[in-house]
Order: structure tokens, then C-alpha cells, then sequence
């Protein structure tokens, strides 16, 4: 009986430290985490160089933990002291000065780097890749493809069944004893002539009128640019708002090409992509992180020295929004006044991996806008000038504004 | 019979990869003599100019100011790190009123938002605890050392970037990144009590 006891307490007892024990651990690991976050994510990367160098293997390169730790704490200190390994990565890195963090306790130091351990086990990079993408792609395709083969089968069992019918209604004839006719073979068939040359002047009509009325416009012109820049992975996936790179369309007539700088804000740092799989629209696969590269190249970044080294070179981006040199637009105008999203014009810039143009620009696009829009009148200082409008507004017998009536369609708002 | 068949199936091929291609080329125009500028258009090729004699650099003077530039800032970059020298900087604008503050919430979101977050937490859609491509944790502002960061620092770094930050100078005029940093104040609870004393400070920063 009492040995069943003591066995049990022990037991009981063991059971409750291996808990604790493990708690214990699982608290440690996130303080590491927490700490890490906290102090040090800003500048080091477990497995990339960035301000700092990365800590993957940081305690197997500084054996001596009471100098990584003095190192932590005040860096400062021991660059006067004359280390030589860390007075080399000081130089290495562009004298880029770590913070000091004095009040970090041993414990605390021990937890980061625990962390730091666990994580150099978590290689980033090895990843399934989803091929959604192509398959939808590829079955959005195929449809097409069935619809017009399917026309196309329907279209010839139309025809044969005419033809089985003439056939059957010739042999009834003769049957009855009708006389028959000579068989006049259908391509000398009068009636068929008139019809097939009725659907070909339609057809050919259709196509004339579409090319001429296109000529000058070019919608779903979609160039080939010199980096595969997706705008659905910038703009859809994370968010980055239209006018982070084309700020100028608040600024002025020109949405401008975000210059280099721009892309260097975050590609300094992003120096691969891991995302879904990027297809160009002929279907080729893209190396995200080999377009990455390309931004360096251009900009004459060096990733390995972590500073501009190189002659820069413009990248000769291909202009897709032409519009005509007799009209005027601004884009600061709409932006800010019309408040217009960009998607009204551009499409679904932020779904499009390559940009193409959405709108066909013609003059009947821009007037039939100006016809329909109703311009946000009250909420709007800039249309406080009407007061007439505003009047009726205010009697209720006018209750909305179309850009027209403000003088949208006249000819000298766009061409002078 | 089959003839025909086979000449319609040709056809309706030709005419189904006709219509699938990619508009790789821009298409034409009739007569275009009015809709091509003669004058030089915005992102011409410089080099193009050179062709016609005409001397044409993209980058400005040294020590240019943009026409009606209200807030001048002159200090240089700050090599050793510290970013000491321009701390004792004061935002030379007065506090902002509810529009204003409107519009600098606006301009934070934009510029600011995808990495250090909407809610100033560090957390962006760029970073999201880690997971997003961006390796290196943004700043949260909501931290005690960001509190107690001065208004010069911060105009500083984002004037000529800090760390993995890159400089913001090309994005936002200087008044606009003062707006921003009235209202990373605003948010943080810092200096809200401080009285409206903006002219002795304009002078200061616009020596």
C-alpha cells in the first residue's frame, strides 16, 4: 500500500516536472523569438545578409560566448579593444554601427540565441510550387478552343444533313415519279452563292470597319518589358499601394515610371522571390529572383559589397498609354479632383502579371465618361465655384452633377 | 464533300489562332502626323537629344530647391550612423488640424504603411511576422525607443534611409514628411500637448 503511494507521488511528481521543464523550454524559445523581433530582425536575418551579417552559425564563428556577449551589449567597447574578427566585419559592412544593448540580461542573450539556433534548422526556399496558375490558364484557353470546335462540327452536320435531305427529297421524287431535275452541284447553286457571299461581305465588312476604327488605338497592346515586372505580385499580393512607385499622378499630367530608388526601397533587402510561379502570357516560365537581379544590374547596386559599385544604366521600360499629342490630360486631375481609382481606366491593374492596355483610349471613351460620371459635388472643395448647381442641389432639382455639365465635353477642356 | 470539309476546318484553324495571339506590337496609325509630339516628350531618350546638338542633363544642380518648396533642408548625410547631429531638429510645422491629419494619415499609409503597418506596429503586409518576402522586421513605432526617438532623427532617416530603409527624399517633399511624422506623433501619444510654436522654428530650419 504505501509503496503503491510512493510510487504514485513519484510518478505524479516526475510527471509534473517534465511539464514544467517542457513549458519551461517552449516559453524560452518564444522569448527568443519575441526578443529577437524586438532587437535585432531590424538589421540581421537568420539566413541573409542585410545590414548586419546573417546569425546562422554566428556562435560557431564566435566560439567565445562571454565575447558575443560583451559584443551584444556594447559593440563599441570591443571595436576599441582591437578584436580583429569583428573590426574586419565592422569594415566589411561599411562601418554600418550596430546598437548598443546594454540592458539585455545574459539570460536574454542565451534565449536569442537559442532562437537563432532553432531556426538555422528552418532553411527558407524549399517550398512546393503551386501550378494553379498555368493549369487555369490553360483550361481558360482550351474553352475557347472547344467553343469553336464545336461550332465548327455543328456547322458541318448542318451542312451534310442538308445535303442528305436534298438527297432523300431526290429520291422520293423519283419514286413518285416526278420529273427530276438535272442536280445542280451546290457551289453553282444560286442560292447558296448569294448567302455565302452575303456572310462574307458581313464578315468582311465587320473586320474592315473594327481595323479601321482601330487604327491609331492600341488596346491590349501588351509589350514585352525589359524586367517582368508583376503588377499582381507588388499590387495584389502585398499591397503596395499605386501611388507608393507612381506618386506623380497626384503631382502632376504624368503617372511617372517610378525611377530605380523606388525599387531599391524594398529590393535592397528582397533579393529573391519565393511567391506562386510566374508565367509570361506566351506561356514561358519567369525566374522571379533572375528579374530581381536585373534591378542591381541597372542600378549598379553590388549585393556582395552591399553598395552601389557599379555604372548605372536606365532601364528603357516600353511605354503602353499613348495618347495623342493634340489632347490634353492630366492624371493629377482626375486623381485629385475626379478622385477616379485607377482601376477605371487601367483595368485590374493589381491581378494583371503583365500590364496591358485596358482601355482603347479613343476619344468616344474619354466623352462617354465625362457623359456618365457624376462628379462628388458636395463632399468636394474643388467644385465649390458652382454655386448655381449647389443651389439646385440644395432645392432638389438637381440631384447630380455629370462631368458634362461642368464643362467635361467642351472641346477646348482637352484640345488646345 | 471533302474537299469542303477540309478547306472549312483550314479556315476555322487560321481564323482561331488569329484571334488568340498576345498584342505584342502596338498596332497602326493613318496619318499619324498629329498625334506625334515634335516637341520633347516626357521620358524621351536623352540620347536622342545629343543627336540634335541639344546639351541635356536629368539631374539637377547641387543644392537645387523645387519651386515652392516651403521647408529647405539642407544637412547631409550622416556617415557615422548615430544620425546625431540632426536630433535636436524641430518639425517646423504646426500641429496639424483634422484635414491635414486626414492627408498625413494618407501619405503614411501609402509610403509608410506596407512595412511598418497601418496600426505603426512594425507589421506590414510586406512583413507579417516574418512570413512576407520582406527578411528584415520594419520598426515599431509603438515601441518605447521609438516613442522616446526625436522629430530630427526621424526626418533624417526618412530623408536619407537608415539600415535596410531606403531614403524617402524622391516619394515625399519635406513638408510632406514632416505631415507624416505629426502624425507617427499623433498615434504614438508624443508631444501632443506641445504648443503650436512654429515660426522661431521655421527660421531655424529654413537657414
Amino acid at each position: 500500500m504505501i509503496d503503491y503511494r510512493r510510487i504514485a507521488k513519484r510518478l505524479v511528481i516526475s510527471i509534473l516536472l517534465l511539464t514544467v521543464v517542457c513549458f519551461d523550454q517552449q516559453i524560452f524559445a518564444q522569448d527568443g523569438k519575441a526578443l529577437f523581433q524586438q532587437n535585432c530582425a531590424s538589421c540581421h536575418a537568420v539566413h541573409k545578409d542585410l545590414t548586419g551579417p546573417k546569425l546562422a552559425g554566428i556562435e560557431e564563428r564566435v566560439p567565445d560566448k562571454k565575447l558575443l556577449h560583451d559584443w551584444i551589449r556594447n559593440n563599441q567597447a570591443v571595436l576599441k579593444s582591437g578584436n580583429k574578427y569583428f573590426n574586419d566585419l565592422y569594415q566589411q559592412y561599411n562601418k554600418a554601427a550596430m546598437n548598443l544593448f546594454p540592458n539585455l540580461t545574459d539570460a536574454e542573450i542565451d534565449a536569442i540565441l537559442a532562437y537563432v539556433k532553432v531556426q538555422e534548422a528552418n532553411v527558407p526556399g524549399a517550398k512546393g510550387n503551386p501550378k494553379t496558375d498555368q493549369d487555369a490558364k490553360a483550361t481558360s484557353s482550351d474553352n475557347t478552343l472547344l467553343f469553336g470546335i464545336l461550332t465548327l462540327i455543328l456547322a458541318i452536320i448542318v451542312f451534310t444533313l442538308l445535303q442528305v435531305n436534298a438527297n432523300l427529297k431526290r429520291l422520293s421524287d423519283e419514286k413518285e415519279g416526278v420529273p427530276a431535275y438535272e442536280p445542280v452541284p451546290f457551289w453553282r447553286n444560286k442560292a447558296y452563292i448569294a448567302l455565302v457571299a452575303v456572310i462574307l461581305f458581313v464578315i468582311g465588312g465587320y473586320y474592315t470597319i473594327q481595323g479601321a476604327i482601330g487604327l491609331g488605338r492600341s488596346k491590349d497592346y501588351q509589350p514585352e518589358q525589359p524586367i517582368y515586372y508583376s503588377h499582381k505580385v507588388h499590387a495584389g499580393t502585398n499591397q503596395i499601394n499605386c501611388l507608393y512607385c507612381h506618386g506623380g499622378a497626384q503631382e502632376g499630367r504624368h503617372a511617372n515610371i517610378p525611377s530605380l530608388n523606388t525599387c531599391m526601397n524594398c529590393h535592397m533587402a528582397i533579393t529573391s522571390y519565393s511567391g506562386e510561379d510566374l508565367y509570361r502570357e506566351d506561356g514561358t516560365k519567369v525566374d522571379g529572383t533572375a528579374e530581381i537581379q536585373k534591378i542591381y544590374k541597372h542600378t549598379g547596386w553590388d549585393p556582395d559589397q552591399q553598395k552601389y559599385a557599379n555604372e548605372p544604366k536606365p532601364v528603357e521600360w516600353v511605354k503602353i498609354h499613348n495618347l495623342p499629342d493634340h489632347v490634353y490630360f492630366s492624371h493629377a486631375q482626375h486623381v485629385n479632383a475626379g478622385r477616379v481609382a485607377c482601376q477605371t481606366c487601367h483595368g485590374e491593374i493589381q491581378n494583371m502579371n503583365e500590364v496591358y492596355q485596358f482601355s482603347d483610349l479613343s476619344m468616344g471613351w474619354c466623352i462617354n465618361c465625362h457623359r456618365e460620371t457624376k462628379v462628388k459635388f458636395t463632399e468636394n472643395k474643388f467644385y465649390s465655384i458652382y454655386e448655381k448647381f449647389h443651389n439646385e442641389i440644395k432645392n432638389g432639382t438637381l440631384d447630380s452633377v455629370t462631368v458634362e455639365k461642368i464643362g467635361g465635353t467642351e472641346c477646348q477642356k482637352c484640345h488646345y | 464533300m471533302k474537299k469542303i470539309s477540309i478547306i472549312a476546318v483550314c479556315i476555322g484553324a487560321l481564323a482561331m489562332t488569329a484571334c488568340s495571339d498576345i498584342k505584342r506590337k502596338p498596332g497602326r496609325a493613318y496619318m499619324p502626323d498629329m498625334a506625334d509630339s515634335r516637341a520633347v516628350e516626357t521620358y524621351t531618350d536623352p540620347r536622342t537629344l545629343q543627336d540634335k546638338n541639344i546639351n541635356y542633363t536629368g539631374n539637377p544642380v547641387a543644392g537645387t530647391v523645387s519651386r515652392g518648396e516651403e521647408v529647405i533642408y539642407k544637412m547631409l548625410k550622416d556617415t557615422t550612423g548615430s544620425y546625431g547631429p540632426a536630433a535636436s531638429m524641430k518639425n517646423p510645422l504646426p500641429r496639424l488640424d483634422t484635414v491635414a491629419l486626414v492627408e498625413a494619415e494618407r501619405l503614411y499609409l501609402i509610403n509608410c504603411g506596407i512595412c511598418h503597418g497601418g496600426k505603426l506596429d512594425g507589421n506590414g503586409p510586406l512583413y507579417k511576422d516574418g512570413t512576407g518576402p520582406y527578411p528584415a522586421a520594419p520598426k515599431n513605432f509603438m515601441s518605447d525607443d521609438m516613442k522616446k526617438m526625436t522629430d530630427g532623427t526621424y526626418f533624417h532617416s526618412v530623408t536619407y534611409g537608415k539600415g535596410m530603409m531606403g531614403s524617402y527624399a524622391a516619394q515625399l517633399s519635406p513638408k510632406q514628411r514632416w505631415m507624416v511624422i505629426h502624425y507617427i506623433r499623433s498615434k504614438q501619444g508624443v508631444g501632443a500637448g506641445e504648443a503650436p510654436a512654429a515660426a522661431d522654428s521655421t527660421a531655424t530650419a529654413a537657414k
